[in-house]
C-alpha cells in the first residue's frame, strides 16, 4: 500500500486514526508518507509517465530477455531515443494524465444499500470525490430495475451495478439497449448462500430438489453463481428448484415466513439473516469462485463521451476508495461509516462481520475468513466473458455473440490500468497484460480463449 | 275607447296554431291552440294532467319549443326565455345554497347588472316585504316552510318586474290554509300592480278567485283549448266571501262539469279538424259575451275567432 | 344522555387501547435466556444478543421500545444528515409537496374538463370510453411508462399522483354538472344569465358537493399512492422512509411511519370533510 500516495489520508476522512495501521495518528502517517515520497523523488505524474513508458517498452519487447539484450547492445539512452522516435511517448503520457477541466461536478451516483457499494460510498466521507473536484449526490436507489431505468433515462450519471447488468443493458436484454461501460469492479467475493435454519441437517445440494431460492436480480452474479453451484451438484436451476427475484429485505422476510428455503444474497443480508436468528451461512461465494466479481461501477457510453474529464475524475476517486477499502485495517472504520442511515442503514456489527470475515455462521461457530470480501477494482475482460458464457448457458442470450468483442467494449480495463498507473497503484500492471485472466470456478478451469469449449463442457444448460 | 281598439288589434300575448308532438310515432299532446291575453289580464288554464298545459306555459316562457305554431309577445315572436317574462315554478326552484335575499338579488342583478349592491338589496327587500317575508331574508330556503319558499319564488319573479308573470301550479304543493293566505297576497299584489298573469292550476276555486278568464283544455292526446270561461264575478273578490255569491257556484259547476264530463267527450269526438274555435262561455249570464256583465265587461274582453284567422 | 354516551365511548376506546397494548407487550416480551459464557461469548455478541439477553421476537418492538423510538423521531423531525437520511417531518413534507403538486395539476385539468363534459352530452359521449378505459388502471402501472418518457423519477411520482387523482375529480365534476337540477338552469335561463355567470353562480355551487366528494376521493387515493410510488422511486418522502426502514428490517420504524401516514391521511380527509360541509346545501 505504501506505493499509493493517494491513499485515503484526507483531513475530511471520517475514518480517524491512520489508514495503514502502522502509525499512531493521521498526521504521523502523512508525515511518514511524505518522507518516503520525497526520498524517491516520485509523484503521481512521474509515476504515471513511467508507467506509460514502461508499458510502451513492454509492448515493443514482450519478451524480457529480448529487451535486456537490446538495452545492453545499444545502451539505455540510445534505446530511449530510438523508442521515442517510433512511439509518440509524450502524447501518450499526456493522454494518460488527462486532467482537463471537469465538464460537470455535481454528478448523481446511484447505489443500492449493500456492502458491495463500499468504494463508491466511502469515496464520499473519505473525501476522494472532493479531492478530484467533484461534489456528487449519492442516491440510495430502491432496486436494481430502478438503477437500470434511471441510468437509461439519464437521471443518474453513474451507478453501482450488478456486474452483469452493463452487459445486459448494452445488449438490450430486459430493457431498451443502451451502451454502458464498466469503469471498475466494485467488489470481489463477499456473497453467500444462506439457508433457513430448518435445513441445518441438509447441507448436500443434491437433496435440494423442490427448494425455493431468492436472488436479487436476473442479471446478477448471485443468479449465475447459484445456478452454477446447483448445476455442479446435478440440480437443474430451472427445473428442480425455483429461483425468485426478490429485494434483499424481502429475502429475509420470506425466509422467516418459510416461503423460501434460502437465498443467494448480497451482504449484509446473509449476515443479517444469521443475526436475526433465522438462517445459517451455507457457503461463502468465495468458496465457489475465489475472486469472483460482484458489483461494478459504471456509466453510460454517452456520459464518457460527453464528460471525459469528469469520468476520469470519478475513476480516480473510485480507485482511491477501492484501494482504501482493500486495506483490512480500514474495514472496522468503514463498517462504522457505511452502516449509518444515510448509507446502508444496518446494524454496524452485521456489516463488520461481513466485511472483516470474522463472523457468526448461524450454526454456533465463529468463523474467521479474512478474504470473505475484497475490493479489487480491476475489470478483467475474462470476468465479462465468463458472465456472457453463463448468460448464453441459461438462455438469457439466445444467439452466439462475440464474447471478447463485447467484453473489451464494455469493460474498460485499459482505462482502469491507465488511471491506476496515474495514481501510482501497482495493480496497474497486474498480469496478464491481455486482460484475459484465467480462473477456476468450483475447480473447473475457465480458459477465456475457449469460451465455446467451456460452455460445451456443462452437462446442465439451456442452449 | 281608443285603448280598447288598440288592444283588440294588438294583443299582448298571442298564441296561434300551437301544437306539440314529443315523438313522431305518437299523436300530438295538443294541437291547434289559439288564444290571446291582453295587458293586465289574469288568465288561468285548467285541464287534466297530460293535456299539455305546462308545455304551453313553457313555450310562452321560452323554455320549450312547440312543434308548430307561434307564440308572439308584444309583437315579437318568442324564441327563448327572457326577462320580460317572470316565471314562478311549481316547486319554487330557489337556489338552495343562497339565502332568501341572495336568491332575489341574483334575479335583480340579472335584470339590472349595473345596479350597485345596495340598490339591488333595497329593491329585493321591497319585494320580500311585499310577500311578507322581510324577517326571513337571511335564511336558506331549506329553513323555510313550503309556503314561504313559494312566496320567495313569487317575490323573485315580481322583483324583475316582468311584463308578464307565468305561474305553473304555484300552489299545488301547499296545504289548503297556506294556499289561501298566498292566494290573498297574490290577489292583492296583482290588483296593485295590474300585473299580466298566465297561470296553470288544478284548483277550480283558485281559478275563480284569481282569474279574469279561465281557459279549459280537453284531455290529451289531441288536447285542445275547448272553452274560455269569462269570470263574471266582480273583480274585487275576497276569499272569505266569494262563495256567498250565487254566481260563484254557477261558474264553479260549469268548470267542474267540464272537467268531469265534457273534457272526455271532446277527446272522444276525435282529433281537431283545425276549424274548431273555443266556446266562449259566461256561465250564469244568459246573453253571453257583451251582455250585462257590468263594470268588468270593459276589462274582460273575449276574443273568439276561428283558428288561422288573421288578427 | 349523549354526554354519558360519549363518556362511555371514550372509556371503551381506552379499554380497547389498553387491551391492545397489553397483548402487544405480552407478544413481544423476549423469553429469558441465560447469559452466555466463555467461548460462546463472542458468538453471542456477533449475533447481537449480548446487550438484551435475547434477540427481539420477530423484530417487533415492545410498546415501550416503540414509544421511545417514536419519541426520538418526533423530537427531531426535521434533521438532515445527507441525501438519504432525513427526519420524518422532512420526509412527510416531501410527500405532501408531491401530492399537492400532482393533485393541484389534476384539479386544474379535471375540474374545467369535467365541467365541459358535464355540460355537453356530445363531449360526454365522445370521452366516456377513454375515461372508462383509463380510470381502472392502477396508478403504479403508469410508473414504468412515466419513468421512460419523463426521464425523471421525481416528476414521474408527481405524474402518478396526477393520473390517479384526475379520474375521481373528472368523473364527479362531470356527473355533478350533468346532474344540476333542470329547474335551476331554467331559473338562470329565464333570468337571461350569461354563460360565465351561470357557470360560476349556478352550476358550480350546485355541483360543488359532488365535485368536493370527487376531490376528497382523489386526495385519499393520492395519499395512498404516494407511499407506494415513493417506495418505488426512492430518494425522499415517507414512502422512501418506509422502504429504507424495511430494508433495515426495522419494523418499529415501519410501524411508526405507517402510523404517521394514517394520521396525515386522516387530517387530509377531515380537511375535505370540512370543505364538503361548507359547500353542501339542504334542499
Amino acid at each position: 500500500m505504501s506505493e499509493n500516495f493517494y491513499s485515503p489520508y484526507s483531513q475530511r476522512s471520517t475514518l480517524g486514526g491512520c489508514g495503514c495501521g502502522k502509525h499512531e495518528s493521521l498526521a504521523a502517517h502523512d508525515a511518514a508518507a511524505e518522507r518516503e515520497r520525497l526520498s524517491r523523488g516520485l509523484d503521481a505524474e512521474t509515476l504515471s509517465r513511467d508507467f506509460v513508458e514502461a508499458a510502451a517498452v513492454r509492448a515493443l519487447f514482450p519478451n524480457d530477455v529480448t529487451r535486456r539484450r537490446f538495452l545492453t547492445a545499444v545502451g539505455a539512452s540510445t534505446a530511449m531515443a530510438a523508442i521515442a522516435s517510433v512511439l509518440p511517448l509524450q502524447q501518450m503520457q499526456a493522454m494518460a494524465e488527462e486532467k482537463g477541466p471537469l465538464e460537470k461536478t455535481d454528478v448523481k451516483i446511484g447505489f443500492i444499500p449493500i456492502n458491495c457499494a463500499t468504494p463508491l460510498i466511502m469515496a464520499d466521507p473519505m473525501g476522494f470525490y472532493k479531492q478530484q473536484g467533484l461534489s456528487p449526490t449519492l442516491k440510495k436507489t430502491a432496486g436494481w430495475a430502478l438503477v437500470r431505468d434511471q441510468m437509461l433515462n439519464g437521471e443518474l450519471d453513474a451507478s453501482h451495478f450488478l456486474a452483469p447488468m452493463p452487459l445486459a443493458i448494452s445488449m438490450g436484454l430486459g430493457s431498451a439497449a443502451q451502451p454502458m461501460r464498466v469503469a471498475t469492479i466494485q467488489n470481489i467475493n463477499g456473497q453467500a448462500i444462506t439457508l433457513a435454519l430448518k435445513h441445518k441437517g441438509n447441507r448436500d445440494p443434491r437433496n435440494w430438489k423442490g427448494f425455493k431460492f431468492a436472488i436479487p436480480f436476473e442479471y446478477s452474479m448471485h443468479n449465475f453463481l447459484l445456478r452454477y453451484y446447483l448445476a455442479e451438484h446435478g440440480i437443474d436451476p430451472d427445473r428442480d428448484v425455483q429461483l425468485r427475484v426478490t429485494p434483499p429485505a424481502e429475502m429475509i422476510a420470506n425466509l422467516r415466513a418459510g416461503n423460501i428455503d434460502g437465498f443467494f444474497g448480497p451482504e449484509p443480508f446473509n449476515q443479517r439473516a444469521v443475526y436475526d436468528g433465522i438462517a445459517f451461512i451455507h457457503v461463502l461465494s468465495k468458496d465457489i469462485w475465489d475472486g469472483h466479481p460482484c458489483c461494478a461501477f459504471g456509466v453510460s457510453e454517452a456520459f464518457v463521451a460527453q464528460n471525459p474529464n469528469t469520468f476520469a475524475a470519478l475513476y480516480r476517486a473510485i480507485l482511491n476508495a477501492a484501494a482504501a477499502a482493500n486495506d483490512p485495517a480500514n474495514l472496522p472504520a468503514i463498517a462504522a461509516a457505511i452502516s449509518t442511515p444515510n448509507y446502508l442503514n444496518q446494524p454496524e456489527i452485521v456489516i463488520r462481520q461481513a466485511l472483516t470475515g470474522r463472523y457468526a455462521d448461524g450454526l454456533g461457530n465463529v468463523q474467521n475468513v479474512p478474504d470473505r470480501a475484497g475490493f479489487d477494482p480491476m475489470p478483467w475482460y475474462s470476468m465479462a466473458t465468463w458472465m456472457l458464457t453463463q448468460m448464453r448457458r441459461w438462455g438469457y442470450v439466445k444467439d452466439d455473440v462475440n464474447f471478447d468483442a463485447l467484453a473489451e467494449q464494455i469493460f474498460l480495463m485499459t482505462d482502469a490500468r491507465k488511471h491506476m498507473a496515474a495514481l501510482g497503484q501497482k495493480e496497474a500492471v497486474a498480469e496478464p497484460a491481455s486482460g484475459y485472466k484465467s480462473f477456476s470456478v468450483m475447480g473447473r478451469p475457465f480458459d477465456p480463449a475457449q469460451p465455446k469449449a467451456y460452455l460445451d463442457g456443462f452437462a446442465i444448460k439451456r442452449s | 275607447m281608443p285603448n280598447e281598439v288598440l288592444r283588440r288589434s294588438a294583443p299582448f300575448l298571442k298564441i296561434e296554431g300551437l301544437s306539440k308532438r314529443y315523438r313522431d310515432d305518437l299523436p300530438p299532446v295538443f294541437e291547434n291552440i289559439n288564444f290571446r291575453i291582453d295587458r293586465g289580464e289574469f288568465v288561468c288554464i285548467i285541464g287534466h294532467s297530460g293535456c299539455g298545459k305546462s308545455t304551453i306555459l313553457n313555450v310562452v316562457a321560452g323554455l320549450e319549443e312547440a312543434t308548430s305554431g307561434v307564440a308572439v309577445i308584444d309583437n315579437k315572436e318568442i324564441t327563448g326565455p327572457g326577462l320580460d317574462r317572470g316565471v314562478v315554478f311549481q316547486n319554487h326552484s330557489l337556489l338552495p345554497w343562497l339565502t332568501v335575499e341572495q336568491n332575489i338579488a341574483f334575479a335583480v342583478r340579472s335584470r339590472h347588472p349595473d345596479w350597485s349592491r345596495q340598490k339591488v338589496a333595497e329593491h329585493g327587500a321591497r319585494f320580500l316585504e311585499m310577500v311578507g317575508l322581510k324577517g326571513a331574508s337571511r335564511k336558506k330556503p331549506s329553513e323555510l316552510s313550503g309556503g314561504m319558499k313559494q312566496r320567495v319564488g313569487i317575490a323573485r319573479a315580481f322583483a324583475i318586474e316582468p311584463q308578464m308573470l307565468l305561474m305553473d301550479e304555484p300552489f299545488g304543493a301547499l296545504d289548503a290554509l297556506t294556499r289561501g293566505v298566498i292566494q290573498d297576497e297574490l290577489l292583492k299584489i296583482c290588483a296593485a300592480t295590474r300585473q299580466t298573469v298566465f297561470m296553470i292550476t288544478h284548483d277550480v276555486d283558485e281559478a275563480i278567485l284569481l282569474a279574469d278568464k279561465i281557459m279549459l283544455m280537453s284531455n290529451g292526446p289531441h288536447a285542445r283549448l275547448a272553452e274560455i270561461v269569462v269570470n263574471t264575478l266582480p273583480r274585487e273578490r275576497n276569499r272569505e266571501t266569494i262563495h256567498h255569491d250565487p254566481q260563484f257556484y254557477r261558474i264553479r259547476n260549469h268548470l267542474v262539469d267540464f272537467l268531469v264530463r265534457r273534457s272526455k267527450l271532446i277527446q272522444a269526438a276525435g282529433p281537431a279538424t283545425g276549424e274548431e274555435a273555443p266556446v266562449i262561455a259566461t256561465p250564469g249570464v244568459e246573453s253571453g259575451a257583451g251582455g250585462d256583465a257590468g263594470p268588468r265587461a270593459g276589462r274582460v274582453k273575449i276574443v273568439a275567432r276561428g283558428a288561422g284567422s288573421p288578427c | 344522555m349523549t354526554k354519558s354516551l360519549r363518556l362511555r365511548g371514550a372509556v371503551l376506546s381506552l379499554a380497547i387501547l389498553a387491551v391492545f397494548l397489553l397483548t402487544w407487550q405480552i407478544a413481544t416480551t423476549p423469553a429469558k435466556t441465560t447469559a452466555p459464557s466463555g467461548a460462546d461469548r463472542e458468538y453471542a455478541e456477533l449475533m447481537g444478543n449480548s446487550a438484551t439477553g435475547a434477540a427481539l421476537a420477530n423484530g417487533v418492538p415492545t410498546p415501550a421500545q416503540f414509544a421511545s423510538l417514536a419519541w426520538k423521531q418526533l423530537s427531531d423531525p426535521f434533521y438532515d444528515r445527507g441525501p438519504n437520511d432525513k427526519g420524518i417531518g422532512v420526509q412527510l413534507a416531501y410527500s405532501l409537496g408531491r401530492v399537492a403538486l400532482g393533485y393541484a395539476i389534476a384539479a386544474l385539468i379535471a375540474i374545467p374538463l369535467g365541467f365541459f363534459i358535464g355540460m355537453s352530452p356530445l363531449l360526454y359521449a365522445a370521452l366516456d370510453p377513454y375515461i372508462q378505459l383509463l380510470k381502472p388502471i392502477s396508478p403504479l402501472a403508469w410508473m414504468p411508462i412515466a419513468l421512460y418518457t419523463i426521464k425523471d423519477s421525481a416528476t414521474s411520482a408527481i405524474f402518478v399522483i396526477f393520473i390517479c387523482s384526475v379520474w375521481p375529480m373528472l368523473i364527479n365534476t362531470a356527473f355533478g354538472v350533468a346532474g344540476v337540477r333542470k329547474d335551476w338552469l331554467n331559473v338562470a335561463r329565464t333570468l337571461e344569465v350569461g354563460p360565465l355567470r351561470k357557470a360560476f353562480l349556478v352550476i358550480l355551487p350546485a355541483a360543488a358537493p359532488t365535485i368536493i366528494t370527487g376531490m376528497r376521493i382523489s386526495m385519499g387515493i393520492a395519499w395512498l399512492v404516494i407511499v407506494a410510488a415513493e417506495m418505488l422511486i426512492g430518494g425522499t418522502g415517507i414512502g422512501y422512509f418506509v422502504w429504507n426502514q424495511w430494508n433495515n428490517l426495522s419494523l418499529g420504524n415501519v410501524i411508526f411511519a405507517v402510523l404517521m401516514i394514517g394520521v396525515i391521511g386522516m387530517l387530509l380527509d377531515s380537511l375535505f370533510a370540512n370543505l364538503q360541509k361548507k359547500v353542501t346545501y339542504a334542499e
